[in-house]
């Protein structure tokens, strides 16, 4: 029980703090860039998030617990062959960003589009929060508090439904430029239009983990698989968008 | 009508079709009320508009996921409830037309699909090359040779993906002792991808085609026909069947492996599957990202690739080659992997150097996602970029060149027998080793200015990839035969098909060689008579079809020999690999009886050395 | 060892066969420029290297097929030799080193045809679907065959309208593609007298194929008495002049498309246009007065003819005179 107590406060606590860092290096790069701009420091601060973000919420950890001679029939060796998929699915998809990410540098080298900054800024934040309340969520079903989880889940899609509307309904009518008006249109919707179709599948994915969990499919100690694999994909999510966010509103300088 | 459509494939169609008209017949509303130009007045866009023909392509090939009932287990799932782990299929040859979980069932539905995509691409090329085989134009308006090449080569490429996902399928479970994949329900979801993904490539046929080549560079297909359009959808989906086969197939092998095997005792095939999977899970997301950026293009006039709009056409080939170089890998590492798996068997001896085997095709695979640009030398993209380049993508002939002379080295001193399928796996070395050779010259920048674009790179990859898959995906139809059917496959016919296709096959490419060092380019419809082509040609155009009558041979021939074939249900090549310690067929659950792996895979000649030992 | 020796023996003869038997049978067109001397040169390295690889390969193969072949009647199985590291490295190492150097040679000879004279004449090539314009600043002139001089480097500054082409003439080597958006350059000293033929090898469409231009190497006087050939069929008028834009229609292409005959073609014939009322794809009618035709030839996709499709015209680059020249000469075809 003490262990187990332990375990879960730890959970919390390093979720918090990390969650706190990103919070204090987001607003970091946007001083940095409205301030003097430099390209190599604010790549190095998104890399710097991102890996912060992989470090814990990805559960990397865990892969190299699997153990080779389990049982492979039990519950824990088939989860963690799931994880191992879901972590090659990841690994693929991150070539699509990646490829995304060549196209914006590709196209608009150190210039950037003119966006709307503080929206920006907002609609990154209700991301970051939300991985927040995801790994709560997560932390809280792990030790079948199934009130909190399903609270915390229940405001992480609420944050990423915001999300969704401050880019798709928001930014994309504001913007000054069309998808058809030149690269800074095409990469803009590109990268936004890719990254919010992630998000809105990782909604719809956390909408039946939602709708199971109000049915008490997880509600035993151990099966918790869907849950897990919805964090882990909607903290890739996040780490996509903090890698791009700089690379579409903050790096570079606007272009004349 | 009843027993038609319960029929899984058959299902599947009908849904595809409906989902089509659903998708394009939405978005013709959509644009209807939203005051846009709804129905296409000009006949270039066949009644519906291109973003409503995108719509539907996109929406049947859903469709048909969704009439297969593949996705079904999945939807049990999101309900929250736990579908069967298994379920039963139906006796007989009915199971290979519906989803089935099992991997043996869908390795040859996988080969069966990629044989009739090799057959229909085949029959494309006998076509365009009889239009070669004289100068002017015969038959064929130049659109619509340009189309039939370009789905040759696309048709043939998917073929390839789909063979060996098929071959893979089939033997990567039974070999690492395993009961099936890791992810059934996945596998089964990726290879009923394939026939949505194959009617969207042929789909563009009557669409206007496309003709830009498999390559599909914008500019031009940003200018082609609606048909493109179903031609990037097509590849994205069959893309989508290639990335989740490979991520389940690595999952599998990292998982699922019996007691006692141990990195460097897997079957040799088994190191092939896990490199051509490596690639195929990373890099086809950018040929499925850039072909989506040129539909973005084309639907939204998203200036990726428009010069006008300050775009980029280098861009393209970047993220399309990125994936298409090490493409050519995922071709030929599971055939290599093939070859390296029987030379043992049949030469008696044990692999010679199998930890360099196993390490050349990881090197491949890796060296291989350094060198796309060697596409581009003429591009125009860089020029700094042209010589690293070069060094990187001659690095490959290292690994690659350990695999020849440890072939060479495990046939020294054998006790060598030559049936049928020993006979592709020569071949194959020897066809490989030409299109490997002319890679190097490919590969030099200075030479390549010349090379580029003609019939000798025509040349140079028939050969590596006949070499490195038709052969020895032939080899591997005649050796795991009798495997799936218990009967084994007709000697004297298998020996006629391949005498007959390899010579024919040699005289196709030496020639294609020959006339595009001499000026020929590639893609064209018509050459001048005054280059004095039209005899080579000629003859190039009597192999292609010397080929295809082999490959009829080799089709009759599977079909009496399942029939009626003689009865093999043993041991029949004396291997020593754990799938032929069981009785063929295969029973569904794979083993029965678990087994433990105690030895070396390969030691051919060392007395009382067992591989495997069944438990009792 | 004896197997060896008789391995050796023929592993050269293989050699030696493949590699004269490739020179006898002549892999390569003529060599008629200065930078394809160098990539010969590499060609024939390369071409030994391979005869040598191949026989390397196919005479062990072989012979094994046939001294270690299982006779009738044999059983048992072959020596049990797993490996050996030592030659694993081997034939690791030395592949390597035969790889460096072949890169070696290869980045020197790229070097070799990228050498610039900066006397070089320079041409501007623009290519479009599907055709090629030659323009010579130097002289002032524009025509579509493309005189060289002999012995002389000429740098080709090209560029394309709609989707890319490339630049090869295969006597010549060098090849590069033609980009819309940027141009790109290449360098080629001629130095055999002589008619070639240039050819399009990036595939650009349906006649692809047939993008072709006549290529002339002559000498340094006959090039001056063809540009002043070439001059003196351009009238010189002031004012708009039809028979000027004859030439210049002639000149840009035009007519590769465009019948003055009323012909069938890939655009709609001129005969009878001018003045004439014209069928638009988006249904609408309209005048084919000189303002409509100054855009269509200015911006082919402002307005596109019913029946013909868009994307299909390329844009040009034509002087104000020229365009006027063109109209008087469309003016004059009448029915
Ligand atoms: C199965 C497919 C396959 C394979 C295995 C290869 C293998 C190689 N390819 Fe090929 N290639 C293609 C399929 C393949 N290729 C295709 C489809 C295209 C055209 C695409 C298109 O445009 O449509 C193409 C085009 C292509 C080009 C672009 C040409 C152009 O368009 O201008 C180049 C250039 O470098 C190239 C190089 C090579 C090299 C160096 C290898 C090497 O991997 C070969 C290595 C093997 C050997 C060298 C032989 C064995 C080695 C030894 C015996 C050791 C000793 C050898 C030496 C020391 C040299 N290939
Ligand atoms: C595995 C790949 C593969 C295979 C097997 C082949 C097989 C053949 N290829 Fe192909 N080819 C490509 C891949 C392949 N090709 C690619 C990628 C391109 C580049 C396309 C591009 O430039 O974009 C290309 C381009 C290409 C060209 C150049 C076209 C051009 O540049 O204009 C030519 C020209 O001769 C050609 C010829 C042939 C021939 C004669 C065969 C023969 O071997 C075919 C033999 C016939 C069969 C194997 C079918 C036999 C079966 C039947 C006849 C039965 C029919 C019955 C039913 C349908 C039920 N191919
Ligand atoms: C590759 C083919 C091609 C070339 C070269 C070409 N055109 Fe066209 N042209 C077309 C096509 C197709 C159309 C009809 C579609 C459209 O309106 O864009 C057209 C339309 C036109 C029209 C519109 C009026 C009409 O009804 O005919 C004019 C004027 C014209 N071209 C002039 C020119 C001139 C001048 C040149 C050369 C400087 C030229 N074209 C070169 C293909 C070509
Ligand atoms: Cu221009 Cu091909
Ligand atoms: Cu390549």
């Amino acid at each position: 029980m003490t262990e187990k107590h332990t375990d879960k406060k730890n959970a919390f606590q390093l979720g918090f703090s990390i969650f706190i860092l990103l919070a204090f290096f987001t607003a970091a790069e946007f001083f940095v860039a409205i301030s003097f701009a430099s390209t190599f420091l604010l790549t190095m601060l998104a890399l710097t998030k991102a890996s912060l973000v992989l470090y814990y919420y990805m559960h990397i950890t865990k892969l190299a617990k699997a153990e080779a001679n389990e049982d492979r029939e039990s519950y824990a060796y088939k989860t963690g062959t799931n994880r191992l998929g879901l972590w090659l699915f990841i690994l693929s998809d991150s070539f699509v960003f990646g490829g995304l990410l060549v196209t914006r540098f590709s196209l608009l080298g150190t210039t950037r589009p003119e966006l709307e900054q503080t929206l920006g800024l907002i609609v990154t934040a209700m991301l970051l929060i939300s991985s927040y309340f995801m790994n709560r969520a997560e932390t809280a079903i792990k030790h079948g508090d199934r009130k909190n989880f399903l609270v915390s889940l229940a405001i992480t899609i609420i944050l990423g439904i915001t999300f969704l509307v401050g880019v798709v309904g928001i930014e994309w009518q504001i913007a000054p430029f069309g998808p058809g008006d030149g690269p800074e249109g095409a990469v803009f919707y590109a990268l936004t239009g890719f990254h919010a179709f992630h998000v809105l599948t990782g909604v719809i994915f956390l909408l039946f983990v939602f709708r199971n969990g109000l049915r008490g499919v997880f509600d035993k100690d151990e099966k918790h698989w869907p849950v897990e694999a919805a964090a882990v994909y909607w903290h890739f999510i996040d780490v996509v968008w903090i890698i791009f966010y700089p690379a579409l509103y903050l790096i570079g300088t606007l272009h004349g | 009508m009843k027993k038609f459509i319960n029929i899984g494939l058959n299902r599947g169609m009908v849904y595809q079709l409906i989902g089509t008209l659903i998708g394009a017949g939405f978005v013709t509303g959509i644009r209807a009320l939203m005051g846009l130009p709804y129905w296409a007045v000009d006949d270039a866009n066949f009644g519906f508009t291109e973003p409503a023909w995108v719509a539907g392509g996109l929406l049947g090939a859903i469709f048909f996921m969704w009439g297969t009932r593949v996705m079904d287990g999945w939807f049990l799932w999101a309900k929250g409830e736990e579908p069967a782990e298994h379920h039963a299929d139906p006796p007989g040859w009915q199971k290979y037309f519906e989803p089935s979980l099992d991997h043996k069932v869908i390795g040859v539905q996988y080969t069966i699909t990629s044989l009739i995509l090799l057959s229909t691409g085949g029959l494309f090329a006998l076509i365009f090359r009889t239009e070669l085989s004289a100068s002017n134009i015969q038959f064929l308006d130049p659109q619509l040779y340009n189309t039939l090449m370009s789905l040759h080569g696309i048709l043939m490429i998917v073929s390839i993906l789909l063979g060996i996902a098929g071959v893979m399928n089939y033997l990567v479970p039974l070999m690492i002792g395993a009961a099936d994949m890791t992810f059934p329900r996945l596998n089964a979801f990726s290879f009923w991808l394939a026939p949505p993904a194959a009617i969207l490539l042929l789909g563009s046929l009557a669409l206007g085609g496309f003709d830009t080549g498999w390559t599909g560079y914008p500019p031009l297909s940003a200018r082609a026909p609606v048909g493109m359009q179903m031609f990037f959808l097509g590849v994205f989906v069959a893309g989508w069947s290639s990335i989740l086969g490979a991520l389940n197939l690595i999952a599998t092998v990292l998982r699922l492996r019996v007691k006692g095997m141990t990195a460097f005792r897997l079957p040799i095939f088994v190191w092939a599957a896990l490199a051509t999977s490596i690639i195929s899970l990373t890099a086809t997301q950018l040929i499925g990202l850039s072909f989506q950026m040129v539909m973005l293009q084309r639907l939204f006039g998203m200036g990726f690739f428009d010069a006008t709009q300050g775009g980029n056409p280098i861009l393209f080939q970047h993220l399309f080659w990125f994936y298409s170089h090490p493409a050519v890998y995922v071709f030929v590492l599971p055939g290599l992997g093939i070859i390296s798996e029987l030379l043992p068997v049949f030469a008696r001896k044990p692999l010679f150097g199998y930890k360099w085997i196993a390490m050349s095709s990881l090197g491949i695979a890796l060296v291989g996602f350094l060198v796309w640009a060697h596409h581009m030398f003429t591009s125009g993209m860089n020029e700094y970029l042209r010589v690293p380049f070069m060094y990187s993508t001659l690095l490959v002939a290292v690994p690659t060149g350990v695999k020849f002379f440890s072939w060479v080295a495990t046939l020294w001193k054998g006790k060598i027998e030559t049936p049928t399928p020993m006979l592709f796996i020569l071949g194959g070395i020897v066809v490989f080793l030409l299109g490997g050779l002319t890679g190097p010259p490919n590969a030099t920048v200075s030479t390549d200015l010349h090379l580029h674009d003609t019939y000798f790179i025509v040349g140079h990859f028939h050969d590596t990839m006949f070499g490195g898959y038709i052969f020895p995906f032939f080899a591997a139809i005649y050796y795991w035969f009798p495997k799936v059917t218990g009967r084994r496959m007709n000697e004297k016919l298998g020996k006629l098909h391949f005498w007959m296709m390899t010579p024919s096959f040699l005289v196709l490419t030496l020639g294609m060689m020959q006339v595009g060092l001499l000026g020929m380019r590639r893609r064209i419809a018509d050459y001048d008579a005054a280059l004095n082509f039209d005899l080579t040609n000629l003859i190039l155009t009597v192999a292609a079809y010397l080929i295809a009558t082999a490959v009829l041979i080799f089709f009759y021939n599977m079909y009496i020999s399942a029939k009626k074939g003689e009865e093999a249900t043993g041991n029949l090549w004396r291997s020593r690999s754990p799938e032929w310690q069981t009785p063929s067929p295969i029973p569904a659950h794979n083993y029965d009886k678990p087994f433990e792996v105690i030895g070396e895979p390969y030691d051919y000649g060392l007395a009382d050395s067992p591989y495997v030992k069944f438990d009792e | 060892m004896r197997h060896f020796i008789i391995l050796a023996v023929l592993i050269l003869a293989l050699t030696a066969l493949v590699y004269f038997g490739l020179d006898t049978i002549g892999l390569l067109p003529v060599s008629a420029s200065l930078q394809a001397v160098t990539i010969d040169w590499l060609f024939d390295i390369e071409i030994m290297a391979i005869s040598f690889l191949f026989a390397l390969i196919i005479v062990p193969l072989v012979y094994s097929l046939i001294v270690f072949r299982r006779k009738p009647g044999e059983t048992g199985d072959g020596e049990y030799i797993e490996g050996h590291t030592k030659l694993e490295i081997t034939w690791t190492l030395i592949p390597l080193l035969v790889v460096l150097g072949l890169a070696y040679l290869g980045a020197w000879s790229l070097g070799d045809t990228l050498r610039a004279d900066p006397e070089a004449m320079e041409i501007k090539i623009s290519a479009f679907q599907w055709g090629w314009k030659f323009k010579y600043p130097d002289y002032g002139i524009t025509t579509t065959e493309l005189y060289l001089p002999i012995d002389q480097q000429v740098k080709l500054v090209m560029e394309s309208s709609d989707v890319i082409h490339s630049f090869w003439v295969p006597e010549f080597r060098v090849k590069q593609d033609i980009i819309p958006g940027q141009t790109t350059e290449l360098r080629i000293t001629p130095t055999i007298l002589g008619d070639y033929k240039l050819r399009c090898a990036e595939l650009c469409g349906t006649e692809h194929a047939y993008m072709l231009a006549d290529v002339v190497v002559v000498s340094e006087e006959d090039l001056l008495a063809w540009v002043d050939a070439q001059k003196a069929l351009i009238p010189d008028t002031v004012g708009p002049d039809p028979e000027r834009g004859e030439i210049v229609v002639e000149q840009n292409g035009c007519i590769a498309c465009h019948s003055v005959d009323g012909s069938e073609g890939r655009g709609p014939t001129w005969l009878g246009l001018f003045g004439a009322e014209v069928d638009l794809a988006d249904g609408t009618v309209t005048l084919a007065d000189e303002a409509f035709l100054i855009e269509s030839i200015l911006d082919p996709n402002a307005t596109i003819v019913a029946g013909y499709p868009a994307n299909a015209m390329p844009q040009f680059s034509l002087t104000e005179e020229e365009i006027a020249d063109i109209l008087a000469f469309i003016e004059t075809l009448q029915e």
